[in-house]
Parts: structure tokens; C-alpha cells; sequence
């Protein structure tokens, strides 16, 4: 097709309309056009086309329906609904808590003084603590985070004590591989704390290159429960998290734009909610 | 829309009810297989199927009133789209509207929407503008998302959705009407 001012001028006569009123919210014309009772005159042919485009649906359109339900069926039966666990109104410095002392915990084990670490966590941080103790103590020791992403992860969780010394020199885990599942979980559950505070830490930064980005951390992470690879997650990248896994991460926001795996949309600013469900708000 | 049915609906579908879901099917079911029609043309039924199935997998982690159902269910779909053109080994571009299959007859489909309602006809006029032009204007024509839906599903500023949908609607105007002049159908 020709490009848009290809075509004489004399063929802008018939779009007198069109020119006027694109210039406003097309939101508005479109709900115009949409509507045959205020569709504007001079302008048929494109208000018949959207309405043709947007009719009622046809019968083979709804032909699908006793085969998705019987697949809707089959998907609850065998995963029986486990809604999400709602975390209600978690204050914000809690969580951010959480993250630094996961991360804290996390790192420490592997040095061997996890130990040393229990008087300085909150309470509350237990169960997470706990997870990613669980998770990157083992293997995670022999291949994944090293010394220097250490001290930088230990230096941003205890707010000070050591900030940035390690940061010229700090090099991150392989977070594509043993301390992936460490790494995500501590990230996770500073979830919805902040963001820009927590990408400071070298470890994360390796996340969010495994992850591809910043932004792909979140669904980046869902696979970790299910132990899917890395490999699985770059082929399927909008595969929705399995119901009967339990998220153990406050869900991302709603506003966070689907990561486009292999595309600049992937590192649009704000969006880490790729492929999951969007939570409240909207 | 749904309207104020919509969370008691979603709640009984995420606890596993049928028919609860089923109107939820049947309420968008159309919007996505026209939006493939245009983005996947003769894939369109298979990854429509393929979108419900991640939306009953996801449905029970899902929260956010009716317009974020819709806006997901389309990043679901987009994702599709874009993993079935990857898959396909396609270039980036939207299946030309010669390779729609089945019309009624092989006339121009401007003429189709000219002298009949005909939503095939209609969705491969769509699908002939260019790949992001198509794209937009599907996701806001076909899938009734507003223009801060569609910038954060495509990952452009809502300045740019807004010009490319005005661009795709002025192709779109000029193509039916060229078309019509010629065969003296229009008003």
C-alpha cells in the first residue's frame, strides 16, 4: 500500500471528517463510527466497516464453546481452585524488610554464619528466610553466588554497613541456573516494595539479565516453583503461571505491560507482569 | 461488557463453575478470534483455543474488575500471536489479506462491507494496513480497549497508539472509499 500522502490531493476530499475530527481523541470518533444511529455522514464506508468488523457474533464464532468448557472442566478438576492468597495491605517497609533480610539470609548461609544472621532478622521474615535458605543453600554454594555479589547483597540489606564496597569488583551469580531459585524467591518477596533500591544489588542485576530484562524478572520467576528451566521459560515466555502452583510472591501490579519477549516492548518501563494475571486495581 | 454481573461471575469461575466461566467465553470469545483473524489469519481458531487455555490456567491468580479481564485476556493473545508468527518463521508482518481463506466470493472485500455486512471481509481490510497500524486498531476496534490498555499491551506511549490507530483509520477510510468511487457504490 501506498504510503499516506501518496495519494493525490483530491482524494482528501472524501475524508473532509476524517481530517477534522482525527485530530481530536480518536477515542471519540471511534465510539462514533461505532455506533451506526451517530455514525457522521460522508463517512459510510468506515463506519460499515467497523460495524461490520464489530457485529454480533456469529454461530461457527461460539462453535468452540462445549470444547473449552470441557477443557475448563478438565483443567479444575485436576487442579482443584487454590485461589491466591491474598496479602492484605502488607506495609510496604515490611516487605522491603523481607527482601533485604531473604537476601541476607541467602547469602550468608552459603558463607556458612547463617547463624549469625538469626538475631537480626524480624520475625516476620521467617518463612521467606526460611525458603531461600532451603533453596540456594546447596547447589547454589558450589556455582552461584559468588564472594563479591555477596558482600554487595549483604551491604544493601543491612542498609549501610557495607554499601557499595563490593560494586567496582562485584560480579553476580549465574541467576540462569542453581542460584536462580534463591535469587527469585528473594526478589519476590520484596515484591511491590522498592524496585529501583532493590536493582542496586549486583545478584539482582544478574536476575534481570537471565530474566532478559528488568522488567521480565516476575515471569521470569513464576517457572521457579514449577522447576522449569530456563530454556522452557524462553521458549513459552507467555505461558500463565500453573494454577495449582502457589504463588508465593505478592502478584505484580496490573499496570505492568505484557514483556515482549525479543522486542523493545519487553523493557518498557514499569512492566513486569508478563503473561500472569494482572491483581487489583484497574 | 458484562457489566455488574461481572465479579460474581469471575469469582464462580475461579471456583470452578461452568457456566459462570461459559459467559465469560462467550463474551470474548468473538473480540479474540476476530483479533487473531487479523493478527494470525487462518491460525486464527487454533490460537484462539490456545489463549483460553492460558486464561483457565491463570483464571484463579487473576484480580482487577471487567476492563482488566479484557486488557489480560488480550496480552494473553498478543503473546500467542507473537509466538505462533516466531514458530512460523513469518516476517513481522500481518497475513495479507489474500491469505484469508474461505470468501464468499473472490470480489474485493471493500465491496463485501459495501454491500453487506461481512466481518471477514471487514477484519482483512485490518489486516491489509500495515503490521503495528493493524495491530492497534484491532486491539481497539476488535477488542473495545481504550487507549492506555493498548499502549501498555503493545509497549508503546499512549501519543502512539493514538497515531497509529488515527493513521490505520484514515487508511482504512481511504481504501473504502477509493474502492467505492470506482464502483459508484458509495453515498
Amino acid at each position: 500500500m501506498s504510503d499516506d500522502d501518496a495519494l493525490g490531493p483530491d482524494m482528501h476530499r472524501p475524508l473532509g471528517f476524517l481530517d477534522a475530527a482525527l485530530s481530536a481523541d480518536d477515542q471519540d470518533l471511534l465510539d462514533r463510527l461505532l455506533d451506526p444511529a451517530s455514525a457522521p455522514s460522508g463517512n459510510g464506508g468506515l463506519a460499515r466497516l467497523l460495524a461490520a468488523a464489530t457485529a454480533p457474533a456469529a454461530p461457527e464464532e461460539l462453535a468452540g464453546e462445549q470444547r473449552v468448557l470441557g477443557e475448563f472442566t478438565a483443567v479444575m478438576r485436576s487442579h482443584p481452585p487454590t485461589l491466591a492468597p491474598r496479602r492484605t495491605a502488607v506495609p510496604r517497609k515490611v516487605l522491603t524488610m523481607k527482601a533485604a533480610a531473604a537476601a541476607l539470609v541467602a547469602v550468608l548461609s552459603i558463607g556458612g554464619v547463617a547463624a549469625a544472621a538469626s538475631g537480626l532478622l524480624p520475625d516476620q521474615a521467617s518463612p521467606v528466610a526460611d525458603q531461600a535458605t532451603a533453596s540456594t543453600g546447596g547447589d547454589a554454594a558450589a556455582q552461584g553466588l559468588g564472594k563479591a555479589a555477596a558482600a554487595n547483597l549483604g551491604g544493601t540489606a543491612q542498609s549501610g554497613s557495607a554499601e557499595g564496597q563490593g560494586r567496582a569488583s562485584a560480579v553476580g551469580p549465574d541467576a540462569t541456573e542453581a542460584a536462580r531459585a534463591g535469587l527469585c524467591r528473594a526478589w519476590q518477596a520484596g515484591q511491590g516494595g522498592d524496585h529501583g533500591q532493590r536493582m542496586d544489588a549486583v545478584a539482582f542485576q544478574a536476575l534481570a539479565e537471565a530474566a532478559g530484562g528488568a522488567d521480565n524478572i516476575a515471569a521470569y520467576c513464576q517457572d521457579v516453583a514449577a522447576g522449569s528451566s530456563a530454556d522452557a521459560y524462553r521458549q513459552n515466555p507467555a505461558s500463565p503461571p500453573s494454577v495449582s502452583a502457589p504463588p508465593t510472591s505478592v502478584s505484580p501490579p496490573s499496570s505492568g505491560p505484557p514483556a515482549d519477549p525479543g522486542s523493545p516492548a519487553g523493557t518498557a518501563p514499569g512492566g513486569h507482569g508478563q503473561g500472569g494475571p494482572p491483581t487489583t486495581t484497574g | 461488557m458484562i457489566g455488574p454481573r461481572f465479579p460474581d461471575l469471575l469469582a464462580a469461575a475461579q471456583g470452578g463453575d461452568e457456566q459462570a466461566f461459559a459467559v465469560l467465553w462467550r463474551e470474548l470469545q468473538p473480540a479474540v478470534l476476530r483479533y487473531f483473524r487479523v493478527a494470525a489469519g487462518e491460525a486464527a481458531e487454533d490460537l484462539a483455543a490456545d489463549t483460553w487455555m492460558s486464561v483457565i490456567r491463570g483464571l484463579g491468580r487473576f484480580r482487577g474488575d471487567e476492563r482488566a479481564f479484557r486488557a489480560w485476556i488480550f496480552t494473553l493473545a498478543r503473546h500467542r500471536a507473537i509466538d505462533w508468527r516466531r514458530r512460523a518463521g513469518r516476517r513481522p508482518t500481518w497475513v495479507a489479506a489474500e491469505e484469508l481463506a474461505e470468501w464468499p466470493a473472490p470480489d474485493d472485500p471493500v465491496l463485501q462491507v459495501l454491500e453487506g455486512q461481512s466481518t471477514r471481509a471487514a477484519l482483512a481490510l485490518v489486516a491489509e494496513l500495515p503490521p503495528d497500524q493493524a495491530e492497534v486498531v484491532a486491539l481497539r476496534v476488535l477488542g473495545g480497549l481504550e487507549v492506555a490498555e493498548v499502549a501498555r499491551i503493545v509497549g508503546k506511549r499512549p501519543g502512539a497508539v493514538r497515531v497509529l490507530a488515527h493513521r490505520g483509520l484514515r487508511r482504512l477510510a481511504r481504501r473504502v472509499e477509493v474502492a467505492g468511487l470506482a464502483r459508484g457504490v458509495t453515498r
